[in-house]
């Protein structure tokens, strides 16, 4: 069932285009890797389905209702978003990881018992309960990174966006948070959009593939079919050779060097 | 949360005697019976309530302000709002205008306007250049502050001598008064604010994590700052009115409470407001004192007390968050 349709979308700010009639389709439980150079408006097209960015034109559905029939309350009961730069946050841990359950709130609620078992499954699934008690600002990137995704996921939000969560972590804690992804989707059949710079990771794990270029769709298909298709040197404008990797037999996407 | 409500009920404490020892404070045994009792129930004691309310205002317009821009340096006086209401009432005073609406003087009604449209304006030049930009909302604030400190300075010297006086006397921030009259028209403005800004405690938690976060966990972010812009401003307006800009309370108040209490806005709105208005009782107990029976203008007490702490702050400041 599809769960978040975008059609023709648009998006200027100060009359330059950003995003240029971008159009896809999200079902329930599939896993959308967005593939682009620095600048192509990725960021821009995550953030408009959080209602972050404001849209020109276009039409966005979730469940076939339009977009600007949920409030943003309604919408953040719906969709979750980890964002790129996380902010300086002065707060413990588990009280930032609290405020993912605002949505699902009226000014005076109560922590009830259905708060406490989002925020403990949250917990679990992330392996945070180690540092609930610290400060935020003590934690590493990768730690963070993980307390961030456990306060999206406190929302209990059908469908997770997420902007670049690996691009600042080293290979193992990469790993980690892949496999994170991986069983939200797998597991608790939770819809993610991701943005991301890792290829081989986006053709091994997700289901479908949005590559955008200067704000335009150059191509959107099942992930297996991206190297086939012989755009991703167009894609980045930089040479790619594609081979098989010794262990697993896949294809996978090797970045070659620049010849001046 | 254990530490959070001890701290509140320590400064809740420290507010009530506060507020029985003051008054009795300087109150001299030589006076005939029922003079000290005219004293303290028509000089003392209002005096008493309107430095509290006005101290539980100011703190809580500094409080929102600091979660809203993220920064212990952003407060209706630093953002110029405090001087666009003085310009206001500036204004309302020079022109002779005088009418009321519902009891509300034309002259709050001004400085209501006055602080509403610089907050405005100081905060729409910090978003012009893509996004927010917290240095813009702080360097915009400072240039209007001076910008309207001249334009007061060009009405006082526009006036008469008494009036220019009177002008000099109220910017200095004045908590002298007689009887309860000042009170009344003032006390609706702070409570309605006190009343709101708790009712958004956690809209204001989720906006000190950033706009972007706070929109993504659900907040109408646009929504919610102009209800605060607006209810500062009124709260902001009444004070400035009735007392003249008091300076820098709604910056070492809020700071000190997050300092004491945490971030948590359901326990720093009440920490607020009883610290804030404690606050501003001993201040005033101070200014009329230390050269009785002469009096300081409060104002002059709370800054100089907060020049220092703000330089603290920026010294001990890690880099502002942008």
């Amino acid at each position: 069932m599809t769960l978040f349709s975008v059609s023709d979308l648009s998006i200027q700010i100060d009359n330059k285009p950003l995003l240029d009639s971008i159009s896809f389709d999200v079902s329930e439980g599939d896993y959308l890797c967005i593939l682009g150079q620095n600048g192509a408006g990725k960021s821009t097209l995550l953030k408009s389905l959080m209602g972050i960015t404001p849209v020109n034109s276009g039409r966005i559905t979730i469940d076939k209702c339009p977009f600007k029939a949920f409030s943003q309350k309604q919408l953040a009961r719906t969709v979750s978003y980890v964002g790129q730069r996380p902010p300086a946050i002065d707060m413990i841990v588990s009280d930032f990881i609290r405020l993912g359950r605002y949505p699902h709130h009226d000014a005076f609620a109560v922590w009830s018992k259905s708060d406490q078992s989002a925020f403990d499954s949250a917990v679990v699934l992330t392996d945070i309960d180690a540092f609930l008690n610290r400060h935020c600002a003590t934690l590493s990137g990768g730690e963070f990174q993980r307390v961030q995704i456990a306060a999206a996921l406190c929302q209990q939000a059908r469908l997770l966006l997420l902007d670049e969560p690996t691009s600042s972590l080293d290979p193992h804690h990469q790993g980690e948070v892949h496999a994170l992804i991986q069983q939200l989707n797998q597991a608790h059949h939770i819809t993610i959009i991701e943005v991301t710079h890792d290829l081989n990771h986006a053709i091994q794990h997700s289901r479908h593939i949005l590559a955008l270029k200067s704000g335009k769709t150059l191509w959107y298909g099942d992930s297996d079919a991206l190297l086939a298709a012989p755009i991703l040197s167009q894609l980045y404008d930089h040479p790619f050779v594609t081979l098989t990797h010794p262990e697993t037999n896949q294809l996978i996407a090797l970045s070659s060097e620049i010849t001046r | 949360m254990n530490d959070a409500k001890r701290n509140l009920s320590l400064i809740g404490f420290l507010t009530l005697v506060i507020v029985v020892i003051t008054p009795y404070l300087g109150l001299s045994e030589h006076l005939a019976p029922g003079v000290e009792r005219q004293i303290f129930c028509d000089i003392r004691l209002p005096r008493l309530l309107l430095a509290f309310i006005v101290g539980a205002g100011l703190s809580i317009c500094g409080l929102v302000f600091q979660a809203m821009f993220h920064n212990p340096l952003a407060t209706p006086f630093t953002l110029g709002v405090a001087s666009g209401a003085s310009l206001g009432a500036a204004l309302s005073v020079f022109f002779g205008v005088s009418f009321s609406v519902f009891g509300f003087s034309s002259t709050s009604l001004f400085a209501f306007l006055g602080a509403l449209i610089t907050i405005r304006f100081v905060y729409s030049i910090s978003t012009l250049n893509k996004g927010f930009s917290l240095h813009t909302l702080l360097l915009t604030g400072v240039a209007i502050s001076f910008f309207f400190s001249s334009l007061i300075l060009l009405i006082q010297y526009l006036n008469d001598m008494p009036d220019a006086y009177r002008l000099i006397r109220w910017l200095m921030g004045n908590l002298a008064i007689v009887g309860y009259d000042t009170i009344w028209p003032l006390l609706p403005f702070v409570l309605l604010t006190v009343a709101v800004v708790f009712y958004l405690s956690n809209e204001l938690n989720l906006l000190t994590t950033g706009d972007e976060m706070a929109l993504s966990r659900g907040v109408n972010v646009t929504q919610i700052r102009s209800i605060l812009f607006f209810v500062t401003s009124l709260c902001i307006g009444a004070i400035v009115a009735s007392c003249g800009p008091i300076g820098f309370v709604g910056m070492m108040v809020p700071h000190i409470c997050r300092l004491l209490i945490g971030q948590n806005h359901r326990w720093l709105v009440p920490a607020s407001c009883l610290f804030g208005g404690s606050f501003l009782i001993v201040c005033d107990t101070i200014a009329r004192l230390i050269i009785a029976p002469a009096e300081i203008p409060v104002g002059v007490i709370t800054t100089l007390l907060g020049g220092p702490f703000f330089l603290w702050l920026l010294i001990r400041a890690r880099a502002p968050i942008s």
